[in-house]
């Protein structure tokens, strides 16, 4: 077997496994969480509980989700926001708009759209790497961080650094065969796609739901959430 | 064995609300910079997130299968008797519920609400600061954990009565509006029960007090438990039904407000047409309805700022009155603390953490960052219309000699009524 092999089975079968472990586990969480039941709230509102819902989301989507809103937040803790922020939003400009992506989703949904040039999604991408490397020594030296991280949360940080730092030296031609770099990028994508719905990368789903109970348990007592 | 009963409470407590925010949790140690007991002391066990920890660990165990997996491959442990002694003391003695760890956290989560299941766990355990048990002891025997009983009620009532010269309706059938004080302000601010009749007299509210409904305060609420929340409102409640009133004031209290306006809905059968508010609510009604008049710049003199409780503010919503009031009496004095509204920082005596002697060294210093907030603004006078608030800066003030009047709300507008 070479690499031409290995690439072909990682961006073939298991990649379509992977995806489908993706769905299939996303699906599950999901459905695990709503069906544990919910109480009904009795409590007369005072204000909107809707309108603080989309206010708490128009405050964390829409008009600039890393903007800290609370007074003080920013300057207490700097490294996370910036950092956190820069990874996330790094995050979408390569995977949403760079063109490699974009026909990945292309080739998956039957439509793509226009991509970012090559050198700002290169330099976006730069920057997620570093703002990871940030987050992972911050990890390490934070005392609240130390106390609250265990095996999940450092394989969570691995496994998502390996995509990243393979997509980066593939595009660079960096020190190894383009196939292999190839071939690693895409079974470290299969491992991520496994992992996600397992971990607390899944935090992009339950985001709907932490930020509609902020937003609605402010909103109800007429409080800007 | 204690862990059992946490561990099986928890379970019970946890649905669709409990788990969607424990999953969207990152785990990024955000909130612990929103917490004045971590800022204050530097403890990471204070971080907010920390206090949820055995919550989430039971969740994940329970529940998940890589929390069920993490358990059979040793990576994490289940819940001891040890964890829950230990953690105990953290949630009882380090967090006031005050909930500004939600704000800052970046996904919503509601932190306080959690740290409420957690204790409910903790509570039905039994494990729970001696303290703070005594209390909640105090208030099934007596009805009142400051030892108001009905002899102490009725002769203090008429007491203030007297000293003040204000009339206090007693078990009027057919008024429209009851209203309880907390022990807090019968035992310790005595002045603000003759503020408040003043206040509603002046406005020509029908009003009573109720000598079953005479306790406010809800200890089991502090505590997170479930059955003692129910059986004190239930008193309250009884008061109302007995009287027929349409409406129930809480007087200058934050989580007595919180347990009846907030959570009494969910828990119980909450009697039917009955409104339920929060006197800052009723003054800033009579004050745009004309009902009663202020003088204008009656404290008008040095720094005059408000204190935005956890419980009226934040988790009241009663955030614009106070201003409003405050803008009547101090147009020139009033400065505004930086952050306020609700964004303020907790006076840090609240959620039962007064009442637990052992919280003492935390309290204090968790109160620094209230001094600086004073400081900074050079305030001589701090307002706030929470009774419980107005505990810990009345003994704050006095244990770090600081030169600033602690005052009541209520009080002051009663002082500023224009006959």
């Amino acid at each position: 077997m070479n690499w031409t092999d290995v690439l072909a089975f990682a961006r073939g079968p298991l990649f379509q496994v992977a995806l489908l472990v993706f769905i299939a586990g996303m699906a599950y969480r999901l459905v695990r969480v709503i069906f544990l039941g919910w109480q009904v709230d009795k409590v007369p509102a005072r204000g909107s509980k809707v309108g603080g819902a989309a206010i708490s989301f128009l405050k964390g989507i829409l008009i600039w989700p890393f903007v800290p809103w609370v007074k003080n937040t920013f300057k207490k803790n700097p490294v996370i926001y910036l950092a956190g922020g820069l990874f996330h939003l790094g995050l979408f400009v390569v995977l949403v708009l760079g063109t490699a992506h974009m026909l990945v989703w292309k080739s998956l949904l039957g439509f793509g759209w226009k991509t970012l040039p090559l050198p700002i999604v290169d330099w976006m991408a730069a920057v997620t790497i570093v703002a990871m490397i940030t987050l992972f020594i911050n990890r390490l030296i934070n005392p609240v961080l130390k106390l609250i991280t265990g095996p999940a949360e450092w394989a969570n940080l691995a496994i998502v650094f390996v995509p990243m730092v393979t997509g980066y030296m593939m595009t660079h031609h960096l020190w190894f065969r383009y196939e292999a770099l190839f071939s690693l990028h895409m079974l470290a994508v299969d491992v991520l796609l496994i992992w996600i719905p397992l971990s607390r990368i899944s935090h992009f789903m339950f985001y709907f739901f932490s930020k509609a109970i902020h937003g609605a348990d402010f909103g109800k007592r007429a409080v800007e959430p | 064995m204690e862990s059992q009963i946490v561990l099986d409470t928890f379970i019970k407590e946890t649905g669709g609300y409990v788990a969607s925010q424990l999953e969207a949790c990152t785990r990024c140690g955000m909130c612990a910079e929103a917490c004045h007991f971590y800022q204050a002391t530097g403890n990471p066990e204070y971080a907010p997130v920390w206090k949820i920890e055995l919550l989430k660990r039971a969740y994940e165990q329970r529940f998940t299968l890589v929390g069920k997996a993490k358990l059979l491959l040793g990576i994490d442990k289940s819940i001891t008797d040890t964890d829950i002694a230990d953690f105990s003391k953290i949630v009882y003695e380090a967090c006031t519920m005050c909930n500004k760890c939600s704000m800052v956290c970046p996904m919503g989560i509601q932190l306080g609400p959690l740290i409420h299941e957690v204790r409910s766990g903790f509570s039905e355990a039994g494990v729970v600061p001696a303290d703070l048990m005594a209390a909640v002891e105090k208030q099934v025997e007596e009805g009142s954990p400051l030892g108001v009983t009905d002899d102490v009620y009725e002769s203090r009532l008429e007491w203030v009565a007297d000293e003040w010269e204000v009339e206090l309706p007693m078990d009027v059938k057919g008024a429209d509006t009851l209203v309880i004080f907390s022990s807090i302000e019968i035992m310790k601010f005595p002045e603000n029960i003759a503020a408040i009749a003043k206040i509603l007299n002046a406005a020509g509210e029908n009003w009573t007090l109720s000598k079953k409904a005479r306790e406010v305060v809800n200890f089991g609420f502090y505590e997170g438990n479930e059955e003692r929340t129910i059986m004190f409102l239930q008193r309250v409640f009884d008061g109302a039904i007995e009287l027929g009133v349409k409406k129930i004031v809480v007087t200058e209290c934050g989580h007595a407000y919180d347990a009846l306006r907030w959570t009494s809905y969910n828990l119980m059968d909450v009697p039917k047409g009955i409104e339920i508010t929060h006197i800052v609510g009723l003054i800033g009604d009579y004050l745009r309805t004309g009902k009663i008049k202020l003088k204008e710049g009656a404290f008008n003199d040095g720094v005059v700022t408000f204190h935005d409780a956890c419980k009226i503010q934040r988790r009241g919503g009663h955030i614009k009155e106070p201003r409003e009031i405050l803008h009547v009496l101090s147009p020139d004095a009033f400065k505004e603390m930086s952050p306020s509204h609700e964004e303020s920082i907790c006076c840090g005596g609240g959620g039962g953490v007064i009442a637990i002697k052992e919280a003492d060294p935390i309290r204090y210093a968790a109160f620094g960052l209230k001094i600086d907030q004073m400081e900074k603004i050079g305030a001589t006078t701090v307002v706030m219309s929470c009774s419980n608030c107005r505990l810990q800066f009345t003994d704050c003030v006095q244990h770090f000699n600081l030169d600033v009047k602690v005052a009541g709300l209520s009080q002051m507008v009663a002082d500023a009524l224009v006959e």
